[in-house]
């Protein structure tokens, strides 16, 4: 009977250009949400049991596609805690019943209740805690070890001096230094050069190293390098010092001026840990006392003063003496096939069979894209597609309706051949 | 290419265009400020073909920078020098001016042979004596003047001294702020450019190398190796002192506990302002003070009496007293401060000129002229003789030995001279090479006008090109809406 299948198949093309116009309004109404990725339909035919000499009319399904892996524009904000993402990889983010979900609309801001970074769904960002030098609990295919990244309870420990690197030129014609050199921290102690840094202890006040040098021989040349706390230093002159000294090491350089041995020198910094200073860099050459290198590690407690997050999503506070330290890593989950992920409301989507379980990965490792600060990304709707889309699809729509007011006026027809 | 991203591609255009429009007005708003340089944003295409403003930094070479810090501080030492031995010439001035103790040295040799023809005028005699009076009136006032310089350069290194402290307390807040903003990614240009013209004050008192760290952090030493500023600022002291006489020396400036001046310094800056005023005052002066004494010397040792009755009563000082009972055998320091005229000689405070004819103003045993003969000239012959005769002075006076006492003092005020003109002519050719070195780093880092006005200009097209960009894609957006009725 085809024409009653005629009014089922222009129902069910009504239904799918309704459904297309949907996605096309759902698409042009979210062309502004950062992070949205647009929907799309696709049709299918379904043809019903047909034979040479008569035709059944069938119908055509809608399949619902979205465009999850196709990047979308960036748009530059200035915003250090705008995010975005530079490839395949997907924020790991946490709703408030706890479930972690996936999302590209990265325009975290800082909740002020709580101090996690949320974006504009509410959506709590998800890291790891690396702070104080941990590594992270990487579990590979799931959200354990996770911990909202949390900037309000975030408190900069003294990060006590470790290592550090001192080299200069210590001038070969140096005169050789009469004994006591400095080392022997007696009151006629004499030196050939002096430079001073600066290093931390364990709480963080700034401890002043004196770095003395001697020439104690001419051939094989030789320097002694003694180093002193400068708070022991006497009132007047440079020795004795109240205290011996931290550290001496003997540097020894071969007859073109390179360092033959003692390229390090490691000293107990007052009250805090043990510094390891790289001397490598020591030349003795025919010229000027030069310092070359200079520069030793840790930091002073200090308020923070701004977020800084790495390409590699590493979270970084800086402190107000501009000292950095890594307190969170951002991962970034990859699933087999994008596309097929769930979209739920705010932007997120859920793995399901479909598209592979999610794995989670690190920004700038190799298929999982990088971090992008100070940006969100666009949603990647085209909006003259859309309303070209939308336009057929209207004409689709009516077409349609014809066919079936085209049926139900024959079927008009036939109701009148009884009267 | 889709219309948004036409849409996104322009709009980011216009964005980037007006970063780089505000940078251009900067330039030209620091175009009068010697520091400034030229800054430029940095743009990048971004994935989608947009454009972006990625940073602002600003042109810069170091080499030429580090080049204009060392002309500074060897300018501003040889300023330094130049301005003392200036001063000191000014006031001693040459071998015809009638100032100089050269001139009135010749002035004295001159009344005492006018005398020698015709010892029984007592005008002659008293003109002598007014002749010395002079001469010892005239290395009091050098010395005074010499000690007076040497005061004056010491406050000078106390101020500059002072002045490092300030500029390195402001060097510690611009490197913070530049270390914080690289750390952030924010626009640090205005800083550098404040911190880098601190470093060219700092320059021009001490000269100084730099090292730069991560994040632009930057580590000062003097050009001798002692740490100014490594994080935070080392201090820099100096105990001034208020007086000084021949025999003073003065205090060392340290910096981080090493002596970087005067004479035992560990490691001696050796460039800018304190450099040269340290020349000043543990050199310059003190050499020609060394020629000052010697001179006072040359005329207590000629001028003495000894002993004629082979009593072996000691030589002892005649018409020039040294300030002590005995006549110096070597250098004094600040003879030529209290050298005087004996009051035995002087008639106006009741002295008898005569005693130069006759000898005797230590005594009877003293007297030369035994039988009071008017016209015995003989003493004063050899008193003529001594003057004129060829002594040995000190090294530390950096002159030849062996001359006469004239030429010595014509020759101090040659080596005055010369000193003064080598000082004249290394500070002119530093102030070259530094006006060299200032035009060059100018014109590589500096802000040109007219490169300005020529890149907005172009700026100027490149936003009315994306603005009809903008306005093309509206009126397709347009065609489109006309098509949905």
């Amino acid at each position: 009977m085809s024409l009653y299948g005629m009014l089922r198949t222009s129902v069910s093309g009504m239904n799918a250009q309704s459904n297309l116009l949907s996605t096309v309004s759902d698409n042009i109404a979210n062309s502004g949400t950062a992070g949205y990725k647009s929907s799309s339909t696709e049709f299918s035919s379904l043809l019903l049991q047909t034979d040479s000499s008569s035709y059944e009319s069938g119908s055509v399904v809608t399949d619902v596609r979205h465009a999850v892996s196709k990047q979308g524009n960036l748009s530059y904000s200035g915003t250090s805690t705008d995010l975005a993402v530079q490839g395949n990889g997907f924020f790991m983010v946490q709703d408030p019943s706890g479930q972690t979900l996936l999302t590209r609309a990265g325009g975290f801001q800082v909740d002020a209740a709580t101090g996690n970074l949320t974006n504009s769904a509410g959506l709590t960002l998800m890291g790891y805690d690396i702070a104080d030098g941990k590594s992270p609990n990487v579990v590979l295919n799931g959200a354990g070890g996770l911990a909202a990244i949390n900037l309000q309870n975030t408190k900069l420990a003294a990060n006590p001096s470790t290592t550090g690197a001192f080299a200069a030129n210590l001038p070969s014609n140096a005169a050789v230094v009469a004994a006591p050199t400095a080392g022997a921290n007696a009151a006629a102690s004499s030196f050939s050069q002096k430079s001073s840094l600066v290093a931390y202890d364990n709480v963080g006040n700034q401890v002043t190293l004196d770095i003395y040098m001697s020439k104690t021989a001419a051939s094989p040349a030789t320097w002694e390098v003694a180093v002193f706390d400068q708070a022991d230093a006497p009132a007047t002159g440079n020795f004795p010092y109240s205290s011996a000294a931290l550290a001496t090491q003997t540097l020894t350089f071969d007859s073109y001026g390179n360092l033959a041995s003692g390229g390090s020198i490691s000293l107990g910094v007052p009250g805090g840990q043990t510094l390891a200073i790289d001397m490598s860099g020591m030349t003795q050459l025919a010229a000027n006392y030069t310092p070359l290198t200079a520069s030793v590690n840790g930091n002073a407690p200090s308020s923070v003063s701004g977020v800084t997050i790495n390409k590699d999503g590493t979270v970084y506070a800086t402190d107000s003496n501009g000292r950095q330290s890594a307190i969170f890593k951002i991962p970034l989950a990859t699933v087999e096939s994008p596309d097929h992920l769930t979209p739920v409301a705010g932007n997120a989507f859920i793995a399901n069979q479909e598209s592979g379980a999610a794995q989670v990965g690190f920004a700038e490792t190799a298929g999982v894209g990088s971090v992008v600060s100070g940006a969100t990304e666009q949603s990647n709707v085209d909006m003259a597609s859309e309303l070209t889309k939308m336009i057929v699809a209207q004409r689709d729509y009516t077409a349609n309706s014809k066919v079936f007011q085209t049926g139900t006026e024959l079927l008009d027809v036939l109701m009148n051949l009884k009267r | 290419m889709s219309l948004t991203t036409a849409f996104n591609t322009a709009q980011s255009s216009l964005l980037t265009t007006a970063t780089q429009l505000a940078t251009s007005s900067r330039n030209v708003a620091g175009a009068g400020d010697p520091s400034a340089s030229r800054k430029i944003t940095v743009t990048t295409t971004t994935a989608d073909g947009s454009a972006r403003v990625v940073n602002i930094t600003r042109a810069s070479d170091n080499l030429l920078y580090e080049r204009t810090l060392r002309a500074t501080s060897a300018s501003a030492g040889q300023q330094a020098v130049l301005q003392g031995l200036g001063q000191l010439q000014l006031t001693v001035g040459d071998t015809t001016s009638s100032t100089s103790p050269a001139a009135k040295l010749g002035a004295l040799d001159n009344a005492l042979n006018t005398y020698a023809n015709a010892p029984d005028n007592t005008t002659l005699a008293t003109a002598v004596v007014t002749a010395a009076r002079d001469v010892a009136i005239g290395l009091n006032a050098a010395t005074m003047t010499v000690q007076q310089l040497r005061g004056t350069a010491d406050s000078k290194i106390a101020d500059a001294v002072s002045q490092v402290n300030d500029l390195l307390t402001q060097f510690q807040a611009q490197n913070t702020a530049v270390v914080v903003g690289s750390e952030n990614g924010t626009d640090v240009t205005d800083a550098l450019d404040k911190r880098d013209a601190i470093l060219s004050k700092i320059a021009e008192k001490m000269g100084v190398t730099t090292v730069t760290r991560a994040y632009n952090d930057m580590v000062v030493y003097t050009d001798s190796g002692a740490t100014l500023f490594e994080t935070t600022a080392r201090t820099v002291s100096f105990k001034s002192t208020p007086v000084f006489d021949a025999a003073t020396s003065g205090n060392s400036v340290f910096v981080d506990g090493v002596s970087v001046s005067g004479p035992s310094a560990a490691m001696p800056v050796q460039s800018g302002e304190i450099a040269g005023l340290t020349t000043v005052r543990d050199s310059l002066t003190v050499t020609y003070q060394n020629q000052l004494d010697e001179i006072a010397r040359g005329l207590v040792a000629t001028f003495a009496e000894s002993d004629q009755t082979a009593s072996g009563a000691p030589t002892l000082p005649g018409l020039f007293t040294p300030g002590s009972a005995s006549v110096p055998g070597t250098l004094t320091p600040g003879l030529a401060g209290v050298i005087a005229v004996n009051s035995a000689f002087d008639p106006t405070v009741g002295g008898s000129p005569a005693l130069l004819r006759d000898g005797g103003a230590n005594g009877a045993a003293y007297v030369v002229n035994t039988a009071s003969a008017a016209a015995y000239s003989a003493h004063l012959q050899a008193t003529v003789t001594t003057l004129e005769a060829a002594r040995t002075f000190d090294p530390a006076g950096q002159l030849s030995s062996g001359t006469d006492l004239a030429t010595f003092a014509a020759g101090s005020v040659s080596w005055l001279e010369a000193q003064r003109q080598s000082a004249s002519a290394a500070s002119d050719s530093a102030s070259a090479v530094l006006s060299q070195a200032s035009n060059a780093l100018s014109t590589t880092t500096g802000i040109n006008l007219d490169q300005e006005y020529a890149a907005q200009l172009e700026l100027e097209r490149s936003y009315q090109a994306s603005s009809k960009l903008i306005g093309v894609v509206g009126q397709l957006y347009d065609s489109l809406f006309a098509v949905i009725r």
